[in-house]
């Protein structure tokens, strides 16, 4: 039998076979079902159809898009809405969840860490049905508690939409901040106590540091999940949110533009160009984000 | 055993997913050998207990053979999903067809079929007919239900108050502030919340807004290029809409129709301007009294105008496996036995058949009653609906502004003439 | 540096009573109040709304709109939206459906998740990376947007209607993040564990199986991320699988909302019914997330 020391006992072309053999499987169910159709998508945004009969016109839909005042007006007005959306969604959430996730590692939350964490986490599990219909009606002029018309109002909609969702997804963070504070060894949490730190100084001084790297996963996933927002605004506020179109974002834009609104038939062609531009949109964003973060971690990494 | 999630996870999920592939599939339509069961496609979930009860079972008893299933989709998803449905081939093989530019993109892309020289359409007028016909003038569905616009009102508020049911715009807006300084009910159950905002359209301005243009004479001016959105009668029916705004409820931003509908069905409003489609929803249950009167004249002895919008039709798929047993149904469904059925059953929505339905719902005869002597018109789209920008969302949009911000009637106007002007080519020149 | 923090412990050799008194004191102090507090607060704002669902559900409609916040009153009080939801009849089929299509989903992609970034953090060639990043980019991608494409795959297999192409489309949509996911807590497992096992002569496929243990937390997290989207979704059930038999909980519910108006009672008694399933396989999950969380840092 042969001695083996470490990994490169293993030749390339074992290792090459291992690995196109364990990631088939999932490659297989992602690209015939996510990555093909999309795909699909994107050679449908070269056509026009009309009546049936769908002739090749090349990027004439992406100019479209981007030169007729009404089409680019709206899509340029839906992406800044939803940047606003993403940062309201970030600045809020990143702190009411740093706060939780250190409450519930916190030495007065002993027992009963696993209760919080749960029922903090139970809105994520919701439909947007009932996020809707509750906060609506808390809000509501008529029903509720405030006599403001926040989601009737140009200026505090797309925030008031924020918040709500905010609401409904401040598990996710916080989860994620949690599991990087119960990560951090007990051994520098031991020496620090031993020190004479009280809870505040050691969580700003120790803990803080150590989590701050999962802020940028944090953000990366808020950024793509709000520019891939839908459901909440769609069933509020409709397929051509208002007022004014102040909460109408990228998904809510392309949702109208595919599929039609009210009488306007939908456009599939057109639309798939709309899903497209949007697509490479989050994708540039991501991958620049991720280049800039590897240049700044690549003199940091031992 | 903890190091065997994975193999265990993938067996049951591979037990999980062969019982999951043999579930569904073929089951739904057909069945034995004789038995056909129609699927039926349509965006009204709330009929599905009356259509189940008192319609479709009257069909089935004489029609052994072909079950109907109602199989609806909610409203607002209704013509997405249709229109990926009718592209992937796994459409019922009924269609609930909407009147207008939608259905004609359906009836274009040859997915209905078409009813040339089915019987029943002779119980139909050519100008029923012709709201689900091709741009050719071909028939593709069969005309079933039409909707009016009007204004329900709460009796007894009414008497409470001492008021008498207006007739002309001032005497409108007399009751309204007479119930405002009463300050006991909300004058108006009506919303401005930007997602029902087309409320303030259909039974907005386009109830009360035909008395200024004349109906059909406005509408069709618009159409051919001869009237223009900014023309002096428009801005005044914009006008007459915003004049309401004083007697809507606080936060009227916010305020959606079901709101609407919930304040007067719960006697708090005294005034419900909607269609005659909510008739079930403000009576019965809610014990009220409640009656409907017309759209306000500008002035006394002024020609009435009322909304009577084509709404329903029912077509055939044209991919169906089951055409013929399709037909049996439609061909009822364009009788006036089905009319008298349906127009009771639903309430306020009213048969399209040349033969009207008796009517034994008094507050549905009272709506059926108000198009007696007055001119009645669809409501302002359809043809003009759908470019860039869309007319249909370029109004409403400014309507929910016009009705929450200082916007002018005159600013509304001048947006939706430009909308129109920017793709409609008989408004081009 | 190590002698200093000695002689530290020697001067704290007294430290472990006063701890204990320290102990006492911090567990009355009003920090603790303070803290608990706070999370109170939070946590009457994430139930409360829930809670106002359920006491809704048990009202007439009119109740509702009366007064959405009261407790149910002897006029207001009313099952029958329940009764209508459980008129329909086929209510269970609708969890069934639900629970097979998520839980099949849920196990698929956590299966093939683990065995793919086992493979792209074990086998280090240029290929890994690329694989990895391919997966990455799944995250982002709308999947929505392939509908018309997936309609007619499924189309062309016979597979409309039927609660497995729900599960194709899922699977396919959740692996991007269960593989980036996964990644992420393989890289944290040592090498030497690995290359000891396979000088025991452990195969790969056992290597794996010996791994898996350690990423426990990863599972976890990968099964409770991929089941929330799915029960909750309403597209693709409407699109691909809106038949009877197969239709989910949450498009079962639509049958409630009406064009102009919804039964309410009816729609907040299936609204009920439809999460209290979600919320219980989320606590099995999280459970085992967690304890997998506590035995693999413990160490």
């Amino acid at each position: 039998m042969r001695v083996r020391t470490s990994n490169s006992i293993h030749n390339a072309a074992t290792k090459y076979r291992y690995l196109m053999l364990f990631t088939l499987p999932a490659l297989i169910f992602y690209v015939v079902f996510a990555v093909y159709p999309l795909f699909a998508t994107f050679v449908i945004s070269l056509f026009q159809t009309t009546n049936g009969d769908g002739s090749f016109i090349g990027l004439d839909n992406y100019v479209y898009l981007f030169t007729d005042p009404t089409q680019s007006g709206h899509f340029w007005h839906a992406l800044l809405n939803n940047l606003e959306f993403f940062a309201i969604h970030l600045i809020v959430q990143l702190p009411i969840g740093l706060l939780l996730a250190a409450l519930i590692t916190s030495d007065a939350v002993r027992r009963l860490t696993g209760f919080y964490r749960t029922i903090l986490f139970i809105p994520a599990t919701l439909s947007v049905v009932i996020v809707g219909f509750i906060w609506r009606m808390i809000i509501s002029p008529l029903w509720g508690i405030i006599g403001f018309p926040l989601l009737g109002t140009e200026a505090t909609a797309l925030p008031t939409l924020s918040l709500m969702s905010i609401w409904q997804w401040i598990g996710i963070p916080m989860i994620f901040l949690y599991t990087a504070l119960i990560a951090i060894p007990k051994d520098i949490l031991e020496a620090a106590r031993v020190d004479g730190a009280s809870g505040m100084r050691t969580f700003w001084a120790i803990k803080f540091p150590l989590i701050t790297p999962q802020f940028g996963l944090i953000t990366i996933l808020t950024f793509i999940w709000t520019m891939n927002g839908f459901d909440l605004i769609y069933s509020l506020m409709g397929g051509a949110p208002g007022p004014n179109y102040s909460t109408d974002i990228l998904g809510t834009f392309f949702f109208r533009t595919f599929f039609g609104f009210n009488n306007v038939v939908g456009d599939t062609d057109y639309g798939a160009a709309v899903a497209t531009v949007i697509f490479l949109f989050i994708l540039i964003s991501t991958a620049g984000y991720f280049f800039v973060l590897q240049r700044r971690l690549k003199p940091h990494e031992l | 055993m903890k190091s065997r999630i994975a193999p265990v996870a993938i067996t049951v999920a591979a037990v999980m997913m062969a019982l999951a592939g043999c579930s569904g599939g073929s089951g739904d339509s057909g069945g034995g050998s004789d038995q056909v069961t129609l699927q039926f496609e349509s965006w009204r979930p709330e009929d599905a207990a009356i259509w189940n009860s008192k319609i479709i079972p009257v069909f089935e008893k004489d029609n052994p053979g072909i079950k109907v299933q109602f199989a609806p989709t909610k409203a607002t998803e209704y013509d997405a999903a249709l229109k990926t449905r009718l592209q992937g081939g796994t459409a019922g093989d009924l269609i609930t067809c909407r009147s207008g530019a939608l259905n004609r993109e359906n009836i274009e892309a040859g997915f209905i079929e078409p009813l040339k020289g089915f019987t029943g359409l002779s119980n139909f007028d050519d100008l029923s007919l012709s709201y689900w016909a091709s741009t050719n003038g071909d028939p593709y569905c069969v005309p079933v239900a039409s909707v009016m616009a009007a204004f329900f009102y709460n009796k007894d508020i009414f008497t409470e108050l001492n008021l008498s049911v207006p007739k002309t715009n001032a005497e409108y807006m007399s009751v309204l502030q007479a119930i405002k300084s009463n300050g006991k009910y909300v004058p108006l159950a009506f919303g401005a919340t930007p997602g029902d905002a087309w409320v303030l359209a259909y039974m907005g301005l386009y109830s009360e807004g035909p008395n200024y243009w004349h109906g059909e004479e406005g509408r069709q001016g618009l159409i051919d290029g001869s009237k223009k959105f900014t023309d002096p009668e428009f801005v005044q029916a914009l006008a007459a809409l915003k004049s309401w705004t004083p007697f809507m409820p606080d936060g009227r931003a916010s305020v959606t129709y079901s709101d609407a509908t919930q304040l007067f069905a719960l006697g708090k409003a005294a005034i419900f301007p909607s269609g005659s489609w909510d008739i079930s929803a403000v009576t019965g249950s809610t014990g009220l009294d409640v009656g409907v009167f017309a759209p306000p004249l500008p002035k006394a002895g002024d020609q009435l105008y009322v909304q009577s919008h084509p709404d329903m039709g029912i077509g055939i798929n044209a991919a169906s496996q089951h055409k013929k047993e399709a037909q049996v149904f439609l061909n009822w469904v364009a009788s006036p036995a089905f009319q008298t059925i349906y127009a009771n059953a639903l309430p306020g929505f009213f048969g399209m058949g040349k033969e009207p339905a008796k009517l034994d719902n008094p507050l549905a005869q009272a709506w059926a009653d108000l198009k007696v002597g007055a001119e009645l018109t669809p409501r302002v789209e359809d043809i003009l609906s759908g470019g860039n920008p869309d007319f249909e969302t370029t109004i409403e949009n400014s309507l929910q502004l016009m009705m929450t911000t200082d916007k002018s009637p005159e600013a509304v106007a001048d947006e939706t003439q430009k909308g129109l002007e920017n793709w409609y080519k008989p408004q081009m020149k | 540096m190590s002698q200093v923090s000695v002689s530290r412990r020697q001067a704290t050799r007294t430290a472990p009573d006063e701890s204990r008194e320290a102990r006492r004191r911090r567990r009355m102090s009003p920090s603790v109040f303070l803290v608990h507090g706070v999370l109170i607060f939070f946590v009457v704002m994430a139930l409360g709304p829930i809670l106002m669902t359920i006491m809704n559900s048990l009202k007439t409609q009119q109740g509702i709109f009366s007064g959405p916040f009261q407790l149910p009153t002897a006029t207001t009080f009313s099952i029958d939206g329940y009764l209508r939801v459980t008129q329909l009849g086929d209510f269970g089929t609708l969890y069934f459906n639900s629970a097979t299509v998520t839980i099949v989903t849920t196990g698929l992609t956590v299966g093939l998740a683990t065995i793919a970034a086992f493979a792209i953090v074990e086998y280090k060639i240029k290929l890994a990376p690329v694989l990895s990043g391919f997966f990455i980019i799944g995250i982002m991608l709308p999947v929505r947007l392939g509908t018309v494409s997936l309609l007619q795959m499924m189309s062309s297999w016979n597979l409309v209607n039927t609660t497995l192409a729900l599960i194709l489309v899922y699977t396919g949509m959740s692996l991007p993040l269960g593989v980036a996911l996964m990644v992420t807590y393989f890289r944290s497992v040592p090498q030497e564990l690995k290359d000891a096992a396979r000088i025991d002569g452990a195969g790969e496929v056992q290597t794996l199986s010996i791994v898996t243990p350690m990423v426990r937390p990863g599972l976890g997290a990968v099964a409770a991320l991929t089941m929330l989207p799915i029960w909750n979704d309403l597209w693709f059930p409407l699109i691909l699988a809106p038949g009877r038999s197969t239709q989910t909980v949450t498009l079962g519910v639509q049958q409630f909302m009406g064009q102009y108006d919804s039964d309410w009672p009816a729609l907040l008694a299936a609204l009920t019914l439809g999460t209290i399933p979600l919320i219980l396989l989320f606590l099995i999950f999280s459970k085992q997330f967690i304890k997998g969380l506590s035995e693999g840092y413990g160490k």
